[in-house]
């Protein structure tokens, strides 16, 4: 690598952490014109900037405002590089079926972690928000996804998860996928009542725990 | 267990002055459970007055806690302001969806008529009733949303902390306008003989930064505070989740007694301000009201209790936030209970030797 994609790199990876939407757009823009490898780009600019606001996240230095507005910087410049991927380079990753559960409508955890897995190069198919527990299995099975992540805020919507997990061993489905689950009222000991694969407590350790469930190196 | 020898305001009057009560003052936050005590749907208290009253006062009858608290849902004011609420048959109100989509709509958003818009007059008429029926015997307080988090209602969270970083002028001015529609019903529920009582759940540190919180939560709650400590009447703020970095600029809002979240620890809020706040807390609504057993619930509470009963300005036995509308009803019998148990005055050294036991 030359000094002067490193350089950029890092600018990139600054532009993201420093929640700069306009400068993270003009480095992807000049990282194309220079035919630097735009996987590249993603993962030592773009997704390396993530990962230093996942952490000072973790840190309580920056809030969910801050986090917010990287992301936002990171899309951007994902919008401009990703038509420059390589087209094996889009068709390898593990995909990730998330969304709240029926009965909320709060989705701003969900989103962080959405943002998170994202960030770690995971294929998302983002249901939204107070989802049936059926289209969970339906969208999972669907996208052969590896993956479904369930969020909730609400304690009376902490069923619906348990639902969900009903529904795939009902459907004969519960061994392709890991199901983890997250949000205010859920705990560890929640998870393992119901039966999820795990719990995991904010945006950053539910990167973590999906590596740790699918045997992908962090 | 054998019924309390005080009323609530007896307690609370004495607790204050320092003299001997029979035990510590209890609040399970009762809210919509309250329709369980009735064997009714949530859905029955939306536009009912009467019925909320009912059910508040029945539930306290029932259970013989401390405060009664008018509340069903958080999103009562900015519904007034013109956010869209969805009504489930028997769980919790939700919002739909936001009164604005753009900064640009913050110019047209009012302050509500407490007494004409949305279902405000329902909850003032709700409040009145249950005044009017126990409030000689008990605290009723009427359920305030701050206006950090209305704001959050009016424009959709996510826009809301954007534009704490974004534009904080646009903040300001949603602030504002929440700020003045709370005003306006802070007078209201006064005047019905309640005391409002404040929640402002999105200043949380889950959410934003401290910082944060003194910029535009802060300097809001503080003018409610004032307002109602000029009626005479002394506050509660409950602030949900993670606020350790918080206590002092929420005790700093002048508000008389903090609720503190089961993300938080009591006994670290009591070393950083009990000497300049009462604290209420924290057994986790979820985790172990809705889903413990009553061992679990006693547990919890003498576990409260050990960290915060020398608290200088005084400890509630409190649950975390709100309990779940199917919290069952033997949890709250066990958490009054575990708390007429541990009695008065506290005997450190038992509750202490259960640690090491």
């Amino acid at each position: 690598m030359s000094n002067q994609t490193e350089t950029l790199f890092r600018a990139l990876s600054d532009a993201v952490v420093g929640m700069d939407e306009d400068q993270t757009r003009q480095l992807s823009i000049q990282a194309v014109d220079h035919g630097i490898d735009a996987l590249a780009a993603i993962e030592h600019g773009l997704v390396d900037g993530m990962n230093r606001a996942g952490k000072f996240f973790e840190t309580e230095e920056y809030f969910i405002p801050e986090l917010l507005l990287c992301s936002d910087a990171m899309y951007a410049g994902l919008d401009i590089l990703r038509p420059h991927l390589k087209h094996a380079e889009n068709q390898i990753r593990h995909k990730i079926v998330i969304g709240v559960v029926e009965g909320v409508t709060h989705d701003i955890g969900k989103n962080l972690v959405k943002i998170m897995l994202e960030a770690s190069g995971f294929e998302i198919v983002d249901l939204g928000r107070d989802i049936p527990p059926q289209r969970f299995v339906d969208e999972a099975v669907k996208a052969q996804a590896s993956v479904i992540a369930l969020s909730t805020l609400m304690t009376t919507t902490m069923d619906g998860m348990a639902e969900v997990i009903k529904l795939l061993q009902k459907a004969n489905v519960r061994e392709r996928f890991k199901v983890i689950v997250g949000g205010g009222p859920i705990s560890q000991s929640f998870a393992n009542r119901i039966g999820a694969d795990g719990y995991a407590a904010g945006a950053p350790a539910a990167v973590k725990l999906v590596k740790q469930l699918i045997g992908v190196a962090a | 267990m054998s019924r309390d020898r005080l009323t609530p305001i007896e307690r609370f009057a004495a607790y204050q002055r320092g003299e001997p009560v029979d035990r510590l003052p209890c609040v399970p936050i009762v809210g919509n459970t309250a329709a369980r005590v009735l064997g009714i749907k949530v859905s029955e208290f939306r536009g009912n007055g009467p019925l909320i009253a009912e059910a508040q006062v029945a539930a306290y009858r029932r259970f013989g806690y401390d405060v009664i608290r008018i509340f069903t849902d958080l999103y009562t004011q900015a519904e007034a302001m013109g956010a869209k609420v969805h009504y489930p048959d028997d769980e919790t109100a939700y919002l739909a969806a936001p009164a604005i989509a753009s900064v640009e709509e913050i110019a047209s958003l009012q302050p509500a008529n407490p007494h004409q818009d949305g279902n405000l007059p329902q909850h003032l008429e709700a409040m009145k009733l249950a005044f009017q029926a126990v409030g000689k015997e008990v605290p009723v307080t009427g359920a305030l949303t701050g206006p950090f988090t209305t704001a959050s209602f009016l424009i959709g969270t996510e826009n809301l902390v954007r534009l704490t970083l974004k534009n904080p002028a646009a903040v300001h001015q949603l602030c504002e306008v929440a700020y003045q529609s709370a005003l306006v019903y802070a007078g209201a529920i006064l005047d019905t003989g309640c005391t409002p009582s404040l929640t402002d759940a999105m200043c949380s540190t889950t959410v934003i930064s401290p910082r944060q919180f003194k910029e535009f939560g802060q300097p809001y709650l503080k003018r409610l505070v004032d307002f109602i400590h000029g009626r005479g009447r002394a506050v509660t703020l409950h602030i949900c989740g993670k606020t350790g970095p918080i206590w002092e600029a929420m005790a700093d809002t002048g508000a008389d007694c903090l609720s503190i979240d089961n993300a938080a620890d009591l006994k670290a809020a009591k070393v950083k301000v009990g000497q300049r706040v009462r604290l209420m807390g924290n057994v986790p609504p979820a985790e172990i009201m809705l889903q413990g057993a009553p061992a679990q619930v006693r547990a919890a509470v003498r576990a409260c209790v050990r960290k915060a009963y020398d608290n200088p300005k005084g400890l509630i036995v409190a649950s975390g936030c709100s309990l779940p509308v199917e919290t069952p009803f033997a949890n709250i019998d066990a958490m009054l209970d575990a708390v007429r148990e541990i009695a008065w005055p506290v005997n450190a050294n038992e509750l202490e030797t259960e640690l090491t036991a």
